[in-house]
């Protein structure tokens, strides 16, 4: 082989190299939801095509149902808690998706939003029809089940909801970089992977 | 240099032993000696809409030399208050039971907190903000009942 040769051979390398550590740095990215779309409705009513109309901002979402006092409470303080830590790029939105559309209709979740002083931009409560959530919950693996079902004092009654804990981060192009344990995950963790983004 | 590796064998092997000790709801520490009755301390509950939900937090101290049980929760607030647990079920999904009655052993404490342990403040009566603070009363088989201030924070 002659000295030109092994030259281009070493240039060839590089430049292999260099775009594998180019590639390489970043988040690696576990789903890819760019090809979906689901027709939801946000806490005003209005209709939100996710993911679609999220594309080219980062998104947190959770999931969460409104009757659930302990587990889903705590995910939604975690969504909040990470917009307060303030580290997140510019444009970056967060969204709270039911997974009991039959009851979490978008007046319910709009209250539910201002006890959490979360009923404005950029916090988005989605619902929508039970079959098109189903297919949502499916495509980003959160699973719900009836476990309990009681009346209160008042003769109103609730039932309960065995279900995933979850909180995921979306890039600007729809493709999910992270997924944690909603509730579980120390809340500068997920900040600190949003600031990545 | 055997010496050396049977220390750090050792050190490896307690580390995580210790690491993988389950978190218990129960604890005794010598502070509690110090106290009288039964206390109930660190109060605080999530934020929820009127006709919805929330969940109390605390932690309850029975610095008595006989053990009771919780038997009771009672709040304005809401129209049902109990002890209810959540707890991870099959693949990773979270459940929640109710706990009719609780104990809380002698000369030890009981920690209320997120994912284990909460009151479910069913159908509440109205809407809890950050900020705002309510009453709840605690009564144990014992007869003692304890009233908290419950502050409203995330």
């Amino acid at each position: 082989m002659t000295f030109s040769k092994l030259r281009s051979a070493g240039i060839l390398l590089s430049f292999l190299l260099f775009i594998f550590l180019l590639t390489s740095c970043g988040p690696n990215r576990l789903d890819d939801y760019s090809d979906e779309s689901f027709e939801l409705v946000n806490q005003d009513g209005e209709s939100v095509t996710f993911p679609d109309d999220f594309q080219g901002s980062p998104l947190v979402v959770g999931f969460i149902y409104t009757n659930c006092p302990d587990i889903c409470s705590f995910i939604t303080a975690n969504v909040r808690k990470i917009y307060n830590a303030d580290t997140y790029p510019e444009g970056t939105q967060f969204a709270l998706i039911t997974f009991d559309p039959e009851r979490d209709r978008p007046d319910v979740l709009k209250s539910y939003a201002a006890a959490f002083e979360m009923d404005r931009d950029p916090f988005h409560f989605l619902t929508g029809s039970p079959d098109e959530i189903e297919k949502l919950m499916n495509r980003v693996n959160v699973r719900k089940a009836v476990s309990s079902e009681q009346t209160t004092d008042s003769g109103k009654s609730i039932y309960f909801l065995s279900h995933s804990d979850k909180i995921l981060l979306i890039d600007s192009q729809s493709r999910l970089v992270f997924d944690y344990g909603g509730s579980m995950t120390p809340v500068d963790i997920v900040a600190e992977d949003l600031g990545k983004l | 240099m055997k010496a050396l590796t049977g220390i750090l064998f050792t050190l490896t092997v307690l580390l995580f032993l210790t690491s993988c000790q389950q978190e218990s709801n129960n604890q005794t520490n010598g502070e509690l000696m110090q106290g009288e009755g039964i206390e109930v301390s660190d109060a605080w509950a999530r934020p929820g809409a009127e006709g919805r939900m929330s969940a109390a937090y605390f932690l309850i101290s029975n610095f008595n030399s006989e053990d009771d049980v919780l038997t009771n929760v009672e709040t304005d607030v809401a129209q049902t208050a109990e002890v209810h647990e959540s707890y991870e079920r099959e693949e990773g999904m979270i459940g929640m039971r109710a706990v009719p009655q609780l104990d809380v052993p002698a000369q030890s404490s009981v920690r209320f907190e997120q994912g284990g342990l909460h009151v479910m403040l069913m159908d509440l009566t109205q809407q809890l903000s950050e900020g705002d603070t309510f009453q709840l009363t605690l009564t144990f088989q014992s007869g003692d009942s304890v009233a908290v201030d419950v502050p409203v924070r995330l």
